[in-house]
Formats: C-alpha cells, structure tokens, sequence
C-alpha cells in the first residue's frame, strides 16, 4: 500500500515536470506582459514621464476617463459592431458554402482551395485591395454605375465606411469558417444520413435533427474562434481607412496603438487594450465553459 | 628557457599589436532614416560613403525603415534602449522625442562648433526642449504653396494667379469642371500629421488682420479659413475624398490635371517629370488671407544623436558635417528641398522659378509647436477639418470642440 502511494506521488511530481516549461512560458511570455499591461493602465505615465519617471498610481481614473469619453464609446460600439456584423455573415455565408461543396461533384475540391486564397492573403494587402476597390471611382462602384447606380462615396462618409471595411474581412473570414465546417461536416458519419433517408427525413428534417446538433461542437469552435480573431482585429483598419473618416472605423485595437504610438499616451493605451483583454477573457471563459459541459453531457 | 621567453615575449608583442590596431578600427555606428523618394534615398547612402571615406573615427551603415515604423522603433527604444547612434526624425515630431528621452542633449559640441547661428530660427528651434537645450540639428526644410494649373486658369477666363483669398474663393469655383471631373482644388486633409501640415497655412492665415496659433483657433481667422474650406467640399470644389488623400495623393491629382490647383510641398518640385508636359503650370504664395499676405507651415526633418550611442562626439562631428554649408546647398538641390542655413546657396537646376517661390513663402512659413504633446494638439486639428467636410458639422463648432482638446495641453506647457 505504501509502495504504491509514493508511486503515485512520483508520477504526481514528474506530471508537475512536465507541465513546469509550458508554465514557466506562460509566466514570462504572457504572463508579464499582462501584468505591466495592468500596471501601466492603473498609472497616469505619458510623453512627459516615460523615461523621466515621476508617474504615479492613479487608480482606474484611466478607465473612468475612457467610458467618459465618446469617442471611446464610438470605438467599443464600433468593435462590437464589427465584430457580430463579421461574425453573422462570414458563418452564415460559410456554412453555405461549407454545405456545398461538402457535396462531392466535379471541381469541388479545385474550387474550394480557390476560394481559400482570399484567406491566404496577408492582411495588409487585403486591406490596400479594400482602399482600391471602395474608392470613389474604384471597382465597386464602377460595377454598380454600369446597372445605372451611384455607388457611395464609401470610405469618405462615417455611415458607409465600416460596411465597406466589414466585406472586406468577411472575405477573408468565408474561407476560413467554410474550411473549419468542412472538416466539421466530415466527422459526421454517412450511416447517420442514409438511415434518416430510409426512414423517411427530408433535408430540412436531416439538416435540423443531424447535422446541426452533430455539427454544434465545431459551429461554437468555429465561432468562438472567429470573435476572438475579429474582436481584435487592427492591420485590416490600419492600412484601409486608418480608422477614419472621424473615428468611424477605428475599433479597440487601432484607437489603443493611436493613443500609445501616435499620442504617446501609454497609460491610457494599455487601459485600453486592457478592455480589449476583459472583452475577449470573458468570451474565452463562456467558451471554456461550453467544452466543459459538452463533455459532460 | 630564453627561447620559451622570447615565444612568450612575442605571443605579447603580436597580442598587443592585435589590440592596437584594433583600436584603430573605426566604431560602427548606424543611421536610420526613412527617406524614400528615389533622389534622396540614393543620395543618403552615396553621403554615407563619403563621409565613411573621409574620417576614421567611425564607420556608419545606414538602414531604411518606413516613417511609421522609425517612429514606432524610438517610442519602444525609448524604454528598451534599442536604438540607432544617428536617427531622423520629423520636425513636429521631435519635440515628443526629446521628451521620451530618445535623443542626446548636444549643446555643448554644437556651441563649440560655433556655426548655429547660421541655421534659420524656425527649424532649428523644433531640435531644442523648452530649456533651449539642442538635440539634434535640421537637415532639410520645406513648406507649402499653391501649384496653379495655367492652361485651366485661362479657360476659365484667369492670365494671373491668385493674390488673396477672395480671388482664390472665385477662381476655384471658376475653375471646376464636374464634366470633365476636374475639381477647382485639391489639398490633403488626411487624419496624420500630413493633414494638420496642411490644414494650419489656412487656420493661421492672417484674414481681416492678424493670424493666430493653434491656442486660439476660435478666432474669426481660423473659422474663415475652415468655413472657406468646408465650402469648396460642400460645393463640390474640392473633392470629399482629400480626407484619405496623403499629401502625395492631392499632388497627383494636380499632376493629372484633375484639379486647377494644389496645396504643394518644396520636395513635389522635384517630381514635376510627372506632368510631362500635359498642361502649363505655375507656382504662388498660398492665397490664404488678405491681398500680400500669406501663411504657410514649416516641414522637414531633423537628425539628432540617440541616447546610448556608440561614440557621440564622432556623431555629432557626422551631424555637423551632413548640415555643414556646402552639404546643405548640395542635399537642398538633390532632394528638392531648401537649406536650413542663411549662409548655403542652393543652386536649383531646375523649376528655378518654383524655388524662389518657396523660398519666399518660407518667410511666412510657421513652425508646428515644438511640443511634447503635438500629436495630441495635431489630432484635435485634422478631426475638426473632418468633421466639417464629412459630417457638415458647423466650423465654428468643430474648432470649439478642438479648443476643448488643445486649452488644457497648452494651459500646462504653453506654446514657446
């Protein structure tokens, strides 16, 4: 009896041994930034003490200051607005996709990875095709001028830009969710269906009652993942409108890089980025929280 | 014994010979710049060479870095202590720098050199702190004024240019062309700094009397200025997209022909090629107040000594040698721009006449700031042009609101 407890205490302390390098990762690699991240958004340090010293604890007069200020609001509306926009239409439009060319017929396989291109573009060149394309006299509203419609002057005006930034990270994002709920679809077996034939289902009943409940583990992945890659987004505005015209598409992660980079604000920066982080650690715990349940069930 | 000591002797001699002539290798030193325009980006390397050639105490390897990524480099170096020896920097932006703590205080090198009082007041001024201790020194200069389209101005029923701002109201209007997609003008009113340079010669015009600095832009002058700006977008005169146009992109309308004139800096002389002579064209004071008035803002770039550098003094000796008078005449010509020194004459090869244009319109050319916090002041400027352009907001109240950003900033640490 004894013999076998310090074994288990041994295995116990070699488990430890393994989980202490990706700890110690952690501490350092996210763990430190993080915190300076919370020290710098609780002290009032800027251009003028940065390197002089003199900053001192200011508290959350930062955070204060933030939800005090409308432009910030615009910018969390505009994030959250983004965000479920992108979400909403990159799955949606996905799934469809997804769904069909889960069909197998010919050119299915040539097509999809075609598609997957637009994904595989690096962002910075995504968002200078976005400028070109949604410019006064570009591609977009040379296309609507030719059925006798006067397109927009899309990235000038305040209502119109975030709709022509919103496309242009969906079509970065289609591919993407199309390709996660592919692998998805795959996982559900063919039996499944073919019994559901036999006994009579039609597509929507096959569609409703197994594929989506089959499907619910990768369409939360899928999800999950999407917002959290959306809500941070930033090279996409950065390159495209720079966050104009007046702030109308700048989000959390483009007004944080301003305050620090252009305004030297740091402080407010970080409490910035720190609102980002709160955003996100809460979609992340209700993510944790889904697995966790799902594999109870 | 004798031999093992005479071997020994020897390993000495050669080690010490080793370390001698190592010492007499030049240091490294490296310089960042983020000149990009294909004339001074050859000439800064050719300088480089030069200087490399002439003198052993430092050997310098100059790196490119894109603008924003230079600035981004200082902010991070200014904590990290990763930064280059010698390192350029943008006028308005150099002030905030100083402060940071990313430049050396050279006074005392530059004071023994006894040649600042060569240098013109303006930019030599945006390389000192609110002590009026010197960080760096100005290596170029450049300001703005109006490109004219001849060929549109005659026929829209104009021989001259433009003398004031009510003449400048009339012959954009006359000169738009919605047909044929011209518009009257075309300036850059884009949210960075290249948009505030560009917004302030018509902020700060003197109309009606006196012009004003960005602590007062409530005044008549600089609501005039906005309101007459406001009204060439509302009307149609000017095109709504200038507030995404870099400055680049409103000198390229110009240059396509499709906008009677432009707000241009001194370096887009050296870019005319680009015309190719599609039209006649000219240069003028910028129109921005009263007949014989005119108002302008002061742009170019600073080099300065980073804090930690490897051999400061052998730096300060390359800053005084890049910035001496023959070499400031020389780069002015090279890269189209204007000596930062009264006593360098720079001998234009080309657009003479556009040169001596700007060279007086350097007279009513205003710095911006210098000051700790001027991106914040500038940020306040570019938005309440947007708002007014985009949103029709009234200009009056977008420079209130703009007031309402800066008066707190210069309540603290007033404008010098």
């Amino acid at each position: 009896m004894k013999k076998s407890l310090s074994m288990s205490a041994r295995k116990t302390r070699e488990a430890y041994c393994f989980i202490l390098p990706a700890f110690v990762y952690i501490l350092f690699v996210l763990g430190y930034p993080l915190l300076y991240n919370v020290y710098l958004s609780l002290r009032d340090v800027d251009v003028k003490n940065l390197t002089k010293g003199g900053d001192v604890f200011i508290g959350l007069k930062n955070y204060a200051d933030l939800f005090g200020n409308a432009t910030f609001r615009l910018v969390l509306k505009n994030t959250f607005v983004f965000t479920i926009a992108c979400l909403v239409f990159q799955f949606t439009i996905g799934f469809a996709l997804a769904l069909f060319f889960y069909q197998k017929f010919s050119l299915s396989g040539p097509v999809r990875g075609l598609l997957l291109v637009s994904y595989m573009i690096p962002m910075s060149v995504t968002g200078l095709l976005g400028k070109n394309i949604f410019s006064n006299a570009g591609l977009v509203n040379n296309l609507l001028s030719k059925i006798g419609i006067i397109g927009p002057e899309w990235l000038v005006n305040t209502s119109t830009a975030m709709i022509a930034v919103i496309i242009m990270n969906c079509w970065v994002g289609i591919p993407f969710n199309m390709l996660l709920l592919i692998s998805g679809l795959t996982n559900i077996s063919p039996d499944v269906y073919e019994s559901a034939s036999i006994d009579g289902a039609n597509w929507i009943q096959r569609f409703a009652h197994i594929t989506v409940p089959l499907m619910k583990g990768s369409m939360l992945s899928v999800l999950m993942l999407g917002f959290i890659y959306t809500f941070r987004a930033f090279d996409l505005m950065y390159i495209m409108t720079a966050g104009g015209p007046l702030n109308s598409t700048d989000v959390l992660g483009t007004y944080s890089y301003m305050l620090s980079f252009t305004q030297y604000k740091f402080s407010m920066g970080s409490a910035v980025a720190m609102v980002l982080f709160a955003c996100l650690f809460v979609v992340g715990l209700f993510y944790l929280r889904l697995l966790v349940k799902e594999e109870e069930d | 014994m004798k031999k093992r000591l005479l071997v020994a002797g020897a390993a000495v001699m050669a080690m010490m010979a080793a370390s001698m002539t190592a010492n007499a290798e030049p240091t490294e030193v490296t310089l960042w710049h983020y000149f990009d325009a294909s004339a001074d980006k050859e000439a800064i390397v050719e300088w480089v060479d030069e200087y490399n050639s002439i003198q052993d105490d430092i050997h310098i390897t100059s790196t490119y870095v894109s603008r924003t990524e230079l600035m981004n480099q200082y902010t991070v170096g200014a904590l990290s202590g990763e930064l280059p020896d010698i390192g350029m920097v943008d006028s308005p932006d150099m002030a905030s720098y100083i402060s940071l703590g990313v430049f050396e205080d050279i006074t005392d090198q530059l004071e023994e050199w006894g040649e600042l009082d060569q240098f013109y007041p303006g930019p030599l001024t945006s390389c000192k702190d609110p002590d009026g201790r010197i960080y760096g020194l100005p290596q170029n200069t450049n300001c703005l004024a109006l490109a004219c389209n001849m060929d549109l101005l005659e026929a829209a029923g104009y021989d001259h240019m433009p003398a004031s701002l009510d003449e400048f109201k009339e012959m954009v209007a006359a000169t738009t062309n919605p047909d044929d997609g011209v518009y009257g003008f075309a300036m850059c009113c884009i949210s960075t700094e290249e948009g505030t340079f560009q917004l302030l010669p018509w902020l700060r015009s003197a109309s009606g009397g006196e012009g004003v600095n960005v602590d007062n832009l409530t005044a008549e002058s600089a609501v005039n200025g906005l309101t007459v700006l406001g009204d060439f977008v509302s009307n149609g005169y000017m095109s709504k997209e200038c507030v995404n146009w870099t400055q680049s992109d409103a000198f390229n309308q110009f240059a396509a022909g499709k906008a009677a004139f432009a707000e241009v800096g001194t370096w887009h002389l050296a870019m005319t090629d680009a015309i190719n002579g599609a039209f006649n064209y000219d240069f003028c004071l910028l129109p921005t107040g009263d007949e014989g008035t005119s108002t302008s803002t002061i742009g170019g770039e600073n080099f300065g000594v980073c804090s930690g550098a490897a051999d400061v003094d052998a730096c300060v000796d390359f800053l005084e040698w890049m910035c001496s008078k023959e070499k400031e005449a020389e780069w002015a010509v090279v890269a189209g721009k204007i000596p930062t020194r009264q006593d360098s004459e720079a001998e234009y090869t080309y657009e003479t006449d556009g040169f001596d244009v700007f060279v007086e319109e350097m007279n009513y050319a205003q710095a911006r700031g210098p000051h700790a916090e001027w991106p914040s002041i500038s940020e306040a400027i570019y938005t309440a042009a947007q708002s007014v352009f985009v949103d029709g907001t009234a200009p009056a109240d977008a420079l209130a609101a703009a007031m309402e950003k800066i008066t707190p900033i210069v309540e603290e640490t007033p404008l010098p």
